[in-house]
């Protein structure tokens, strides 16, 4: 199949890579501060997952609502101070389950695990979103993750790891991405200058097998009985969508720019098939890789973002497990260990939990530095960034460790608001609220007040 | 009190009913217990057995001997209930896809792609603990973009010797006989992808699809564009099955042989059906059960071909993928490495071939043998004299005073283990949970959250780090039936070497558990007692089922998981026999009526 390939080897692998005709701008240029045009209508969605909750006493800023003064671990965000939102106060009422996969499964859906070893039984508010934000988009979502499905899920998609929940009937979790030349390659492969053509015949030798397996599925799917039925079906849909991908090549141009790949040979996507449930298998080179990956998958998702590929997206800091060590910080045991398999260590999760601050600053820096015609793209976006725990050796899930940062939707930074134990899907729906999404509920009503006030 | 063998097979049968466990909770207060093991879930087993029933004879009187729980002879003391012999319970059998594990050796077979390119796919969800649980597939858009880009690759490098050989016109083709040749490469390759041979109206939907790429590529490409589609066809991708109707009873449906051979082939040999299985398929033999067993008895006998399957099985059902590069203090283990729990590994890994395949066979012989297989380098780190130097593998015997079966070995004692400390809650759940299938709560929220473990440098051993757990009457319901397995396991360190002592103080290994006729003084008794029990063939026995047949047991396969246990138990609990079994009940040899939407 290499006559297929352009020049650069890897170029165009993927059945659902985009290919962008026009060439490359310039290189991202800090925007300034010019943010007037900022559609009223959130444009993107961003949630991060920094795993095994906070220091809260650490956590929590002082002061008033506009003039606080960032609390230790939150400082690196100071850079950022005038975009982001700091919530205190929310609770996670609906993470009813098992101690840490209650919390994540909740997380982004506001919905009860209920029965240990099961899923949610509704969707994930980024996936929802994404039927608004993503349309003609390439993609619905994109979703990353670090250091992923480390301990007892053993590689495997489980409660413990899943973040994210289809929009569907089945509310599936949604497995990441873990191997960042993969993911280069899958969204940016496309993404070339100076097509020879074959690019072209590339897409359209896809699309006919795409045309061909798009019958199949559909023809088969008839002839079974009725969950056979679902399950191919379910298999179709997701054919169809590459299909739309391939027709819809990509919106060139204005701030979009790939990413520079680096490569990570020292880094094991794939790590967690190996991990032992208890962290007592350590992996120290892809450990050490961590800041190196996480870099380049925060600047992958950004250009995602500014090139038009999606409008959603999601990034998994490590699962609920965080069954890696942090050689970087010099700390050699797992974050588990630190959160309460070793008791609770309140100084190296204070270290851990600041480093995180440091990388989420960089990703809303990078995001800001994007200049999507007189406003930035963290402008027209809405960034989540939570845990599913808030105190780590109680699994506590009231007084959540949340941050919003951006300007989508009129979402006012510079603030920090407290609440008063109001439950975290209230939250979410005032999200889906900034996408012009008008509901007033979201996910287990029984855990719903309305939609959060304050956030615009 | 101890329930009885015909009692917990009554309750066995009742299955999925079977969690009153949860009550014990229900008066609990807030207060923690140190130290779970049993915290989040790993997925895997299944009901069996409540602790809860149990749990009442662990804090009663006189909860051990007593009762009906003697007697090890009644291995199939409830036998298959009547109902189940006299209707046809085939249970359900939704439509399943290769596993990453299958898909790798699926293109191996058929294209001699030996690199996995499964291992790009997306992570399976646990489920039954195999990951291979048909319920629980979904479809993410990742997973079917992935599927692309490996069939784009897989058929890339495979082209030039698959067209050679699958298509030899190929490489002399004119325009005129271009479509021929294409033809009979699509009705060739395609039997062999599709495991049966396709429709002509499949052909020629296949062809169309050739020609079509035909006209901007070359036939090189066309052809191969072909193999690229044939992979992410759901015919390949997915066990379909609609079967046929049974010539003895047109009513009840039998997959068909095709179908039967791929079931056969994936179940034991975990990848496509060879020629002698497309064979028997093509020309009836499998549409009778003792056609299926003759088959799958030659297919049981080649140890080669079962191997994959049968490591696969133990990699998931003992802890033995945390083993490879397994962690410890070298101060506190000097002898102990990585690379010495890789060789746990290989040695419970060869430990079970051997037992199976050349040794009793039988699975009670597995978890009471007075030998294990080592290497000289393993012998020296456990102490065992006169292995052969040189890195070979070989048979040797064990102090049988400090071990005896597989789990007494260092795989499932290290493998059990929080870093340099024992955790004997963690090793009696596995015990427990994973040996004995009994079905125990995750401690309740309220609790949970509150959970730490003991300090390790706050008491000597094991048994009085823990002793919270029998003096606080909130932990002592559940954590008195799960500790003592546990504590008789404390003999073996962290690193699953034998101690006599702990910090000086010698080691209490004593102890008693309901499931068990009598008390047990350390490892040995505990062992010998779990290899003699119902409960534990029956476990084995349920994880196989759950494994071949890609699903959690339910309510409707009670018949089927009797008929299976059964004849394990007729056979004196024989493995390759259990295997057997398994290609001998209704829910292999029929099919479920469609299920309407």
């Amino acid at each position: 199949m290499a006559r297929f390939r352009l020049n650069r080897r890897d170029v165009l692998r993927g059945a659902g890579s985009i290919a962008i005709g026009l060439p490359w701008l310039e290189a991202m240029e800090p925007v300034g501060t010019a943010h007037a045009a900022a559609p009223t209508v959130a444009q993107r969605f961003l949630a991060v997952y920094q795993p095994g909750g906070n220091v809260m006493d650490q956590w929590h800023p002082t002061g008033s609502e506009t003039g606080f003064t960032l609390s230790p671990i939150l400082a690196p965000l100071e850079a950022v101070r005038s975009k982001l939102l700091v919530l205190s106060g929310l609770d996670m009422k609906s993470a009813v389950g098992e101690q840490h996969q209650a919390g994540i499964c909740a997380l982004l859906t506001g919905m009860p695990q209920g029965t240990a070893g099961e899923f949610v039984t509704g969707p994930s508010v980024d996936q929802v979103i994404a039927t608004i934000a993503s349309q003609g988009k390439p993609r619905s979502s994109i979703e990353i993750a670090i250091r992923w499905a480390t301990g007892k899920s053993h590689g495997l998609l489980h409660p413990i790891n899943s973040m994210t929940f289809a929009n569907d009937a089945n509310a599936s979790p949604v497995p990441p991405r873990l191997d960042p030349a993969d993911i280069f390659n899958s969204l940016f492969g496309g993404l070339q200058p100076g097509d020879d053509g074959e690019a072209t015949a590339n897409v359209q030798r896809k699309l006919s097998i795409l045309d061909f397996l798009d019958r199949r599925y559909a023809s088969v799917a008839q002839r079974l009985g009725a969950s056979d039925r679902l399950k191919l079906e379910e298999h179709l849909t997701r054919i169809r969508e590459m299909e739309e991908s391939l027709r819809t090549l990509g919106t060139p141009g204005g701030a979009c720019a790939p990413p520079e790949f680096v490569e990570t040979p020292d880094y094991d996507p794939t790590s967690g098939r190996n991990s032992a449930d208890d962290g007592s298998i350590q992996d120290t080179s892809s450990d050490a890789a961590i800041p190196v990956v996480g870099k380049l998958m925060m600047d992958m998702l950004v250009s995602a973002m500014a090139c038009d590929l999606t409008g959603v997206a999601s990034l998994q800091w490590s699962d609920t497990e965080a069954k890696h060590t942090f050689p970087w910080l010099n700390l050699s045991e797992h974050h588990h260990y630190y959160q309460h398999d070793g008791n609770f260590r309140p100084v190296e999760c204070q270290q851990i939990a600041t480093w995180y601050s440091e990388q989420h600053a960089y990703l809303l820096q990078q995001m800001d530095a994007i200049d999507m015609g007189g406003h930035s793209l963290l402008d027209e976006s809405v960034v989540f960034f939570g845990s599913e725990i808030s105190h780590p050796p109680e699994h506590t899930k009231t007084d959540m460790p949340f941050l919003l940062a951006g300007g989508g939707g009129g979402l006012r930074g510079g603030r920090w608001l407290q609440y008063e134990s109001q439950s975290h899907n209230d939250l979410l729906i005032a999200i889906l609220n900034l996408f012009g999404d008008t509901r007033t509920t979201f996910g287990d009503p029984s855990y719903v007040n309305g939609p959060l006030s304050g956030l615009t | 009190m101890q329930p009885t063998r015909v009692q917990q097979r009554a309750k066995f049968l009742r299955s999925l009913q079977l969690v009153p466990a949860v009550s014990l909770f229900a008066s609990l207060s807030a207060l923690g217990c140190s130290g779970g093991g049993v915290g989040g879930n790993t997925g895997g087993t299944p009901t069996g057995t409540g602790v809860g029933g149990a749990a009442s004879g662990a804090t009663g009187a006189g909860a051990t001997g007593a009762g009906g729980g003697t007697g090890s002879g009644g291995g199939a003391t409830g036998g298959v209930p009547t109902e189940c012999t006299t209707t046809t319970n085939p249970g359900r059998a939704p439509v399943r896809r290769l596993t990453r594990f299958e898909y790798n050796n699926t293109v191996e077979t058929l294209l001699g792609d030996t690199t996995q390119p499964g291992n790009s796919l997306p992570s399976e969800v646990l489920g039954n603990g195999y990951g291979n649980d048909a319920d629980k597939q979904p479809v993410s858009s990742f997973l079917a973009e992935q599927y692309g880009i490996v069939a784009e690759d897989v058929a890339g490098r495979s082209a030039a010797t698959l067209l050679a050989t699958a298509a030899p016109c190929y490489s002399t083709a004119t325009v005129d006989t271009e479509e021929a040749c294409a033809r009979s490469f699509i009705e060739t390759f395609g039997a062999r992808a599709y495991r049966r041979p396709l429709q002509p109206a499949e052909v020629d939907e296949l062809l169309a699809l050739e020609r079509v790429l035909r006209a901007e590529n070359t036939f090189e490409v066309s052809l191969t564009s072909v193999v690229e589609t044939m992979l992410q066809a759901p015919d390949f991708l997915y066990r379909l099955e609609f079967g046929t109707p049974d010539a003895a009873n047109p009513s009840l449906l039998r997959p068909t042989g095709y179908e039967m051979a791929t079931r056969l082939a994936y179940m034991l040999w975990g990848s496509m059906p060879d020629e002698t299985l497309v064979t028997a398929a093509a020309s009836g033999e499998l549409s009778t059960a003792e056609g299926v067993r003759s088959h799958a008895t030659r297919m049981v006998e080649n140890v080669d071909r079962m191997r994959p399957v049968v490591r696969y099985f133990f990699d998931h059902f003992l802890p033995l993928n945390t083993l490879t590069d397994l962690a410890r203090d070298a101060v506190q283990f000097p002898t102990f490495s990585a690379t010495i729990g890789g060789l746990m590994r290989e040695e419970t890994q060869l430990f079970l071939e051997y037992v199976i395949f050349q040794g009793p066979g039988d699975w009670p012989s597995a978890l009471t043998a007075p030998y294990t297989v080592v290497n000289d380098q393993l012998a020296n780190f456990y102490g065992i004299a006169g292995v052969t130097p040189g890195g070979q593998w070989e048979v040797a015997p064990v102090d049988t005073t400090k071990r005896l079966g597989l789990l007494t070995q260092g795989a499932i004692q290290a493998g059990t283990t929080i870093s340099n400390f024992t955790n004997p809650v963690r090793r009696g759940v596995f015990l427990l949970r994973n040996i004995m299938c009994v079905d125990l709560p995750d401690p309740p929220e309220a609790i949970a959250g509150s959970i730490t473990p003991p300090d390790p440098a706050s008491r000597a051993t094991g048994r009085e780090r823990y002793s919270q757990h029998s003096e606080d009457v909130t932990c002592r319901n559940c954590h008195g039936v799960m500790d003592p397995p546990g504590f008789a396991l404390e003999n073996y360190d962290a690193v699953g070497l034998w101690r006599d002592q702990e910090n000086g103080v010698t080691i209490d290994a004593s102890g008693e558990l309901p499931y068990l006729p009598a008390p047990f003084s350390g490892p040995i008794e505990l062992v010998t007692q779990l290899a003699a029990s119902e409960l534990t063939q029956n476990c084995f026995a349920e994880n196989w089922l759950n494994y071949a047949y890609g699903k959690t047991l339910g309510r409707e396969d009670t018949c089927t998981q009797a008929t299976v246990e059964t004849a394990f138990a007729q056979s004196g609990y024989n493995v390759k026999a259990l295997l057997l079994a398994l290609t001998q009940t209704d829910a292999f040899l029929y099919l479920p009526p469609q299920e309407q939407l």
